[in-house]
């Protein structure tokens, strides 16, 4: 009986199926192209009864990322894909240039065993590693928390500290500025040295265009996309080496070109 | 009546206070509020969404990359492909995962399964020199929640749940790497071992037959996506909702 249930189920999708296709042939004799769009019910920025989140206008944030209740973003961060910020409880403040990465879980506690109520404060050019579990942490500037880093209640991670990828960080642990902290409990590692902490700061800057370019990409209507796809395509059968054999010289469509900023400058490898 | 008269009085008087209590520390943290207000100033914009319709793209081209789906892979329409990522055929990248191929391109091989919520990501260059692309190879297992940057997985290989390898570390083939594991940047974990810990270490070495099941976890999870992709419809009938939707606000459609 499992088998023909499954059956006659399959029967169903395939009539499904044929249906749709037909009326997607109806669609395409009206030239109506929109059939290919889809729905989603995900709502971005989310507000809890009346504690909404306020965002600058420079931020990005990516639209699979939850940002919900009290949350405050300042200019030029980015919260990217998957994030889910949950000011419901308390509130939560992101400052300018912060980057939270895919993925990330930003929440606060309204009470916990210790009894102090802690809103989580992540100070400026901060850089968040990816699927990061902040709980009621404060994070001062220019600070680094490691990917898979999970802090807990009360912790303070002083500016330009590191937290390494999967530490776990105890409640009400500080880090002490200019150190790296790291495993499960975590524990002092080693100190920071001076490159370190410059590459902190430049990392942040990194995202920030970056979060720019997929800001850009995110925000496109849907003309605009189908209108890029096809030009990708053209331009994909162009090979730049087969050109250069020919002698033809081909421009790149100003839509395909990335700003230069995303990638880290060549010629610091080319002269090692 | 006197009783009374002094009753109220006190009454008023101690409603009173407290009002002035609270009025108060609201002053205050309202000037602190105003204070940090004028210290970060976030302008918002008038024209940022709350909710887009369309929901999150799953493939985000990013200038010339195009993020390549192969037929007969699976990949759950909550994933986010940016960038320079191509996930080759009977692989299957399950719902929640990011691959940014943003700075570096990704590549999931031949019946490799990418499972929930993982991230993966690559960097712009590797401590080690080499390059710093994430390359799974084929019939690769990666447990879900894990965290990859820059890594080169090498074929047959499972990678255990909630693992973080960081950047140029390699996994050689025919290893497993149990779940929780955490490899610190430029490790390889050397061909046909168990590794576990954070930071990860030597546990044992793995026996033939181990070595033997790697493939078949990772055949078996492709028939499962196979399921899974056959659920759903190539297209959804949305549209014809978005079109009702458009009609009733007097927009063209």
């Amino acid at each position: 009986m499992g088998t023909l249930g499954k059956a006659i189920y399959s029967v169903g999708f395939w009539i499904r199926e044929t249906g749709q296709a037909i009326d997607r042939l109806g669609s395409r004799l009206q030239g109506n192209y929109y059939f290919q769009e889809q729905l989603s019910r995900h709502r971005t920025l989310m507000n809890v009864f009346d504690k909404a989140p306020v965002v600058d206008k420079d931020a990005f944030i990516a639209p699979s990322a939850s940002v919900i209740g009290d949350v405050h973003i300042g200019r030029g961060s980015s919260i990217w894909y998957g994030c889910v910020m949950r000011g419901d409880v308390n509130n939560i403040s992101v400052g300018s240039g912060t980057n939270i990465q895919d993925n990330s879980l930003v929440h606060v506690a309204k009470s916990n065993l210790s009894g102090k109520v802690l809103p989580t404060i992540i100070g400026d050019n901060v850089t968040v590693g990816h699927s990061a579990v902040l709980h009621g942490c404060t994070v001062e500037d220019e600070a680094f928390v490691g990917m898979g880093a999970t802090l807990l209640d009360g912790v303070v991670v002083e500016k330009h500290a590191m937290v390494a990828a999967g530490a776990l960080v105890r409640q009400n642990s500080r880090i002490p500025s200019g150190e790296v902290w790291a495993g499960n409990p975590a524990k002092f590692l080693r100190e920071l040295t001076a490159e370190e902490i410059l590459f902190i700061s430049q990392s942040a800057i990194n995202y920030s265009n970056l979060a720019q370019v997929h800001a850009a990409e995110n925000a496109k209507p849907f003309d605009e996309i189908e209108f890029e796809k096809v030009l990708r395509k053209k331009f994909a059968r162009k090979d730049e080496e087969y050109d250069s054999m020919l002698g033809v010289v081909r421009e790149i469509p100003p839509e395909l070109i990335l700003p230069d900023n995303v990638l880290p400058k060549q010629t610091k490898v080319s002269t090692q | 009546m006197a009783n009374l008269a002094r009753f109220t009085n006190k009454a008023l008087r101690t409603a009173y206070s407290i009002t002035k209590h609270h009025a108060q520390p609201q002053l205050a943290s309202s000037e602190r509020a105003f204070a940090t207000e004028a210290a970060k100033s976030i302008t918002p914009s008038p024209d940022r969404v709350n909710w887009d319709y369309r929901g999150q793209r799953k493939i985000i081209p990013l200038g010339q990359w195009l993020p390549k789906i192969a037929v007969d892979a699976y990949v759950a329409p909550n994933v986010v492909l940016a960038g320079q990522v191509h996930v080759w055929d009977g692989a299957s990248v399950w719902p929640g995962c990011v691959l940014r191929g943003d700075l570096n391109k990704i590549s999931i091989g031949f019946c490799s399964n990418v499972q929930e919520r993982c991230v993966l990501h690559a960097a712009w260059s590797s401590p080690t020199g080499l390059p710093a692309e994430t390359s799974i190879e084929r019939y690769v297992t990666i447990g879900a929640y894990s965290l990859l940057r820059s890594c080169t997985i090498e074929p047959e290989v499972i990678i255990g749940q909630h693992s973080i390898l960081m950047e140029g570390s390699i996994v050689e083939t025919h290893s497993i790497l149990e779940a929780g594991s955490v490899v610190p940047p430029g490790r390889i974990i050397p061909s046909g071992e168990l590794w576990a810990g954070n930071p990860a270490k030597f546990v044992r070495t793995l026996t033939h037959e181990e070595t033997l099941e790697i493939p078949k976890l990772a055949v078996a999870i492709n028939d499962l996506s196979k399921d899974h992709y056959h659920e759903f419809l190539p297209y959804s009938t949305i549209y014809l909702e978005v079109e009702k939707f458009k009609k009733s606000l007097g927009i063209s459609v």
